[in-house]
């Protein structure tokens, strides 16, 4: 059974600009996008800031209004069902809003539940277990002022999950977490795997959707740009390593002069400290480091490895290098 | 609507009303609004008109009660939308199966009763300046006034609270919408001083014929007519307020749907 | 000389930033709520209250009484969101780092709002004269403008201790309100002095205010300016109090945040 699926869906924003000449400027966020998820699914979303990602979450919650196109969630159309969807779904939006910060841990859940209309009998039991199912039954009772950021996002997982949703939004959860905070969270994320919910979870951190995801679509400038497992994906560089060059500064004459070899795909440049890296990717592999370094002629190198392409490569290649 | 969806939303009135309540016990403006400032007019007022006697003490509680129960509603329920958008809860809010209108009764609701405090603080004021226990004229009237006044109040500030979010503008003019209200309805002297052309204004508020119901049941009785009207006024223009308010409620979801305007970041 | 212009600089630059300020956070509809119909509300309220009270004789009493409250609005409100603003917007620590004077600073920043209280004492005489009927032609011109500017120097000096207990309790605005509406009662704009019970008028001895409306009600009525200058040396006196324990407030405070490190905490 499918639990979302989105057909064309497309939105755009008008924006005034200007003080003095106001002119309406249409800004789509996205772009005829269409895509299924499976039930008892965990699908990511993955793309840069900006693709879209929390404009077609806010689509698929209730809380926007297509300009065009349709999505279904449990079989209910996102408009016209919109009432009906809303107590069997969830969502979370990353940041640490949307919470009463003077009430506890405990007082906020308890509220909720009953704007879910979650019977009390039910919710005395609930809340405990979910506060321990997203790691906070020993801070509960303190106000949620004196929460850190994960632990913020975490009550709002469980807040979600009062009344026992089958399908969760997640949008970007792990957003400005620090990494602790960011893996005690994906590990709240796969408890919830196991307790089969679909899950669509939303996020611009590639290891993230590779660690979590069963399947990833890719978007970038409010479209889909590429749609498979993990694995899937990284056979679009499959055919291609990667070749990393330790550098300490390239001459732009350089990279154009590599660019434009048949036999190179893609260049980037990283930082990496006081260093750079050098990435190519190229079919020909380790075959072609001599007449690389032949090109780079002057410059100083480090090491050189050639390695297989990882999921970031291929994330890379498909936005185009600006990850 | 069945009988476990008003089961579920009277939880929900409750729930949000004890929220409400513990919210602004921690709330330094909501404390001075509903207690320090109504008592302060109460001074005041008691020194003012105080030669006047007995009757008038029990007008002055009366009157700075509802001075307090005005600033309440204006202030706190009127925020009580805005509010949810600054802490980013309204966006929750308006996602889960209860509506959104049903949380704002109960936080309302909570002002309302919280707010006529004012109204005990100066009625103990009273017989702590004056060594003496104020009466209430009609004490069954009265009571029936109160409840309407609360009532009425409830319905003014669901009117009000989806006015303040839809159009800032009016919200940013807030402050200045406090004394006039004072003035127009009635609360501590007759609107008789003021100009005629503002008497159309005061008839329709019901914080004018709430204030006429409880001035009149509670020291200037002037037989069952007088009361009567108040009521069947206040009844009137709470229907009327309750109308308009969901016609604004309405278009508050629906423009917060189409603009994705629900959320402050 | 050199320190001197420099101070008087720092003192200038005070004054236009928080001036700038200011029309940041009010718009101008917003200002014009606050400074026109805000005060003319409640003057209102009070001028029928007394009316109701004493009758329709009475109501230029009330209308001075009112519109020199008005000033308090700015002298209170505008001085101490002038300084406590530097603590909520996180600019404090860089204020006590810098080796600028911190007397000129401070005082400064009220100078604006002096500005608006004078105009807001004026606004409230014209709807007095327009509403009420107050008659100002025997008034001395420049008699009740030295009061009203006594008054704002003297409020404005109660605003800066305010404003230092601003850096201090959270609750600045609760205790803000609590004193406006407290000069309400007690500086005599809406009682006679003598109708308040003993510790009543104690108070009222004490407050800014008070003497600069006993005064403006003595001149409105044809009193000449030397009839009235003796309260305004109390009235001035009592204004630089307030000035001076706001200063040393202010250096206290700073000196135990730096003692104890709590300049961001605070």
């Amino acid at each position: 059974m499918k639990a979302i699926e989105v057909r064309n869906l497309r939105r755009v924003f008008r924006a005034t600009i200007g003080v003095v000449r106001r002119k309406i400027k249409e800004i789509v966020a996205v772009d005829d996008i269409s895509f299924e998820v499976y039930d008892g699914e965990l699908f990511g979303l993955l793309g840069p800031n900006g693709a879209g990602k929390t404009t077609t979450v806010k689509m698929l919650t209730t809380m926007l209004i297509p300009t065009s196109g349709e999505a279904r969630v449990l079989g209910l159309d996102v408009v016209r069902s919109a009432e009906a969807l809303r107590s069997r779904i969830g969502f979370v939006f990353g940041g640490e809003r949307g919470l009463y910060w003077r009430l506890s841990g405990y007082d906020n859940l308890r509220y909720f539940a009953s704007l879910y209309h979650v019977d009390p009998a039910v919710s005395r039991k609930r809340i405990p277990y979910l506060l321990d199912l997203v790691g906070l039954s020993d801070r509960g009772q303190e106000k949620v002022e004196g929460y850190s950021r994960g632990m913020k996002q975490r009550l709002h997982i469980a807040r979600t999950l009062l009344h026992d949703p089958q399908v969760l939004f997640l949008d970007e959860p792990t957003i400005g977490l620090d990494p602790v905070g960011a893996r005690e969270l994906r590990q709240v994320v796969r408890n919830l795997q196991a307790e089969k919910k679909t899950i669509l979870l939303t996020t611009h951190y590639m290891f993230e959707a590779d660690a979590l995801c069963q399947r990833i679509a890719v978007i970038d400038k409010g479209r889909i740009i590429a749609l498979d497992t993990p694995e899937g994906l990284k056979t679009y560089v499959k055919d291609l390593a990667v070749i990393e060059f330790e550098v300490y500064g390239v001459p732009s004459n350089v990279l154009e002069q590599l660019r434009a070899q048949p036999y190179v795909h893609t260049v980037s440049v990283e930082n990496r400290d006081q260093k750079q890296a050098l990435l190519i990717h190229s079919p020909r592999g380790s075959q072609a480091v001599p007449d690389l370094l032949s090109m780079m002629n002057g410059i100083r190198i480090g090491n050189v490895i050639v390695r297989e392409p990882t999921l970031e490569d291929a994330y890379v290649r498909l936005v185009g290098g600006e990850a | 609507m069945n009988l476990k969806t008003l089961r579920d939303y009277g939880r929900v009135i409750f729930y949000a009303a004890e929220m409400a309540l513990r919210s602004n016990l921690t709330d330094s403006f909501v404390l001075f609004g509903i207690l320090v400032q109504p008592i302060i007019i109460a001074l005041l007022a008691f020194w003012m008109l105080g030669d006047r006697g007995g009757e008038y003490i029990i007008f002055v509680v009366i009157g700075s009660g509802m001075t307090g129960l005005w600033t309440s509603c204006l202030f706190i329920s009127g925020n009580s939308i805005t509010q949810e958008r600054w802490t980013g809860t309204l966006e929750l809010m308006v996602s889960t199966p209860t509506p959104v209108s049903v949380i704002v009764i109960g936080k309302i609701l909570s002002n309302v009763l919280q707010s006529l405090a004012s109204m005990v603080l100066s009625y103990t004021l009273a017989i702590v300046i004056f060594g003496y226990v104020p009466t209430i004229n009609q004490p069954v009237l009265f009571t029936i006034s109160l409840l309407l006044t609360i009532l009425s109040y409830a319905c003014f500030g669901l009117l009000i609270s989806p006015v303040f979010v839809l159009n800032p503008d009016v919200q940013r003019l807030q402050n200045g919408l406090e004394f006039p209200v004072y003035v127009l309805c009635g609360f501590m002297f007759p609107i008789a001083l003021l100009p005629g052309w503002t008497t159309p204004l005061s008839y329709i508020l019901s914080p004018y014929w709430a204030a006429r119901a409880l001035h009149a049941t509670s020291s200037q009785w002037n037989g069952l007519g007088e009361v009567a009207l108040s009521w069947a006024a206040m009844v009137a223009l709470s229907l009327i307020y309750l109308m308009l308010s969901s016609l604004l409620f309405k278009r508050l979801l629906r423009r917060a749907r189409l603009d994705a305007t629900l959320n402050i970041q | 000389m050199k320190k001197f212009i420099l101070n008087l600089r720092l003192f200038w630059e005070g004054a236009l930033l928080s001036y700038i300020a200011l029309f940041h956070w009010l718009r101008p509809a917003q200002y014009l709520a606050t400074m026109i119909w805000g005060p003319l509300a409640s003057m209102l309220f009070f001028v029928f209250l007394g009316t109701y009270a004493t009758g329709s004789d009475s109501a230029s009493f009330y209308v001075i009484g009112n519109a020199l409250q008005t000033i308090a609005l700015s002298g209170i409100f505008g001085v101490t969101m002038s300084i406590g603003g530097d603590r909520w917007s996180g600019t404090l620590p860089y204020l006590f780092g810098a080796p600028a004077n911190r007397f000129m600073m401070f005082t400064g920043r009220a100078l604006m709002h002096l500005l608006n209280g004078v105009l807001g004492a004026i606004i409230g005489l014209t709807w007095g004269v327009l509403l009420f009927g107050l008659d100002l032609g025997r008034a001395n011109p420049l008699a009740l403008t030295l009061i009203i500017l006594v008054a704002t120097f003297s409020t404005s000096g109660m605003g800066l201790l305010m404003g230092c207990l601003s850096l201090i309790t959270r609750n600045v605005m609760f205790v803000n309100n609590t004193v406006f509406f407290l000069l309400l009662v007690f500086s005599g704009a809406n009682i006679e002095l003598s109708r308040m019970p003993a510790w009543g008028q104690a108070i009222s001895q004490v407050l800014p205010l008070t003497r600069s409306i006993a005064s403006a009600r003595r001149v409105i009525a044809g009193g000449s300016l030397s009839s009235v200058v003796p309260l305004l040396l109390v009235e001035f006196m009592i204004g630089m109090s307030y000035l001076l324990a706001g200063y040393l407030l202010f250096r206290w405070f700073e000196f135990q945040a730096k003692r104890r490190d709590t300049l961001e905490a605070m």
